[in-house]
């Protein structure tokens, strides 16, 4: 055995191997975390929680009009299409207003001048809750807030509503 | 309100609220072959119409689970366990029981009942989770609600 021909000493092998193994190990290690810290970044751009209600702007009145859409929704592993309704309709700026039909009381869904002796508001056939055009509660009607607003945005000339946003006690 | 525990929950709280009460009925058969279509269909959309009702009126109603029967069996035996249900949630004490249902053979017992009878008349559709199909049953369920309130 001789000296000059040993090219990689025994050492250097072992030192060698040893790297290039760890390497793998940490690079396997870090590589998903990565992956995950940047997956935000990776997801497809959606349409984001907007769902088109098949409303065109230009039918929207100063009456409030209700709409029923559906969603998709993934829950784990099941995939069910619930239902949803907004109270849409122009205000006298112009702006477009969705409110939610859930009662803030208890959960029934309101009608606009669902009682005849109580013109130009929301009511709510359960416990006689109501609400004025703009989705504020009736003091001394059971509902305690506002009716909710819906997220939405305007494309196309169609409407998209978002999420219902809850809101503070009147 | 529907039978889960996060339903329950808000109905212990308001109990004084809530005052009325809805059981579909539901039957069930393997006898006549023929007619296994017509029962399962009935089953889909009975479940779709309860929950309808239900979504409009959650804040007043409980929707109680599903009671089965044989649907060629002695319907004055069931009955007699209907009005059980019907007993223990009149003593809650929920002021009205509504019992819903698309078998038309029970309207010949309806005295027998305790509860009120509300009778459907069933359709039969190709795909009961079809939009169109959501669509009748919203309108059918518009009808129901109103006859509901003039209860209260």
């Amino acid at each position: 055995m001789s000296e000059e021909k040993q090219q990689v000493s025994r050492r250097q092998f072992l030192n060698y191997t040893l790297t290039g193994v760890g390497g793998f190990m940490a690079a396997g290690l870090l590589a998903p975390m990565l992956r995950m810290a940047i997956d935000p970044v990776l997801q497809p751009p959606s349409e984001g929680e907007f769902a088109n209600v098949g409303l065109a702007v230009e039918d929207i009145t100063t009456t409030p009009q209700r709409v029923d859409w559906q969603i998709d929704q993934v829950d784990g592993w099941y995939k069910s299409k619930p239902g949803k309704t907004a109270w849409v309709y122009k205000d006298d700026n112009g702006d477009i207003i969705a409110l939610s039909p859930v009662c803030t009381h208890l959960g029934c869904v309101v009608s606009w001048e669902g009682s005849e002796s109580h013109p130009n508001q929301f009511f709510c056939p359960c416990h006689d809750g109501r609400y004025t055009k703009d989705g504020v509660n009736v003091p001394g009607t059971p509902p305690l807030a506002p009716l909710a607003l819906f997220e939405q945005k305007v494309e196309n000339g169609m409407l998209y509503l978002g999420k219902a946003i809850p809101r503070e006690g009147a | 309100m529907q039978w889960t525990k996060k339903d329950i929950q808000t109905y212990l709280g308001s109990k004084e609220y809530i005052d009325t009460a809805i059981i579909p009925i539901i039957p069930f058969q393997l006898s006549r072959e023929s007619e296994i279509g017509k029962s399962t269909s009935k089953r889909e959309i009975l479940s779709i119409f309860a929950t309808e009702i239900e979504k409009e009126l959650s804040g007043r109603v409980l929707l109680v689970p599903n009671y089965y029967y044989l649907e060629f069996g002695d319907k004055e035996a069931e009955a007699k366990r209907l009005n059980d249900w019907t007993k223990e949630l009149f003593t809650q004490p929920f002021k009205h029981v509504f019992i819903l249902t698309f078998d038309s053979g029970w309207k010949r017992h309806e005295k027998e009942l305790d509860a009120n009878l509300l009778w459907l008349p069933g359709f039969q559709v190709e795909d009961p989770n079809s939009v169109e199909t959501i669509q009748m049953i919203r309108g059918q369920v518009a009808d129901v609600v109103e006859l509901m309130r003039s209860y209260w």
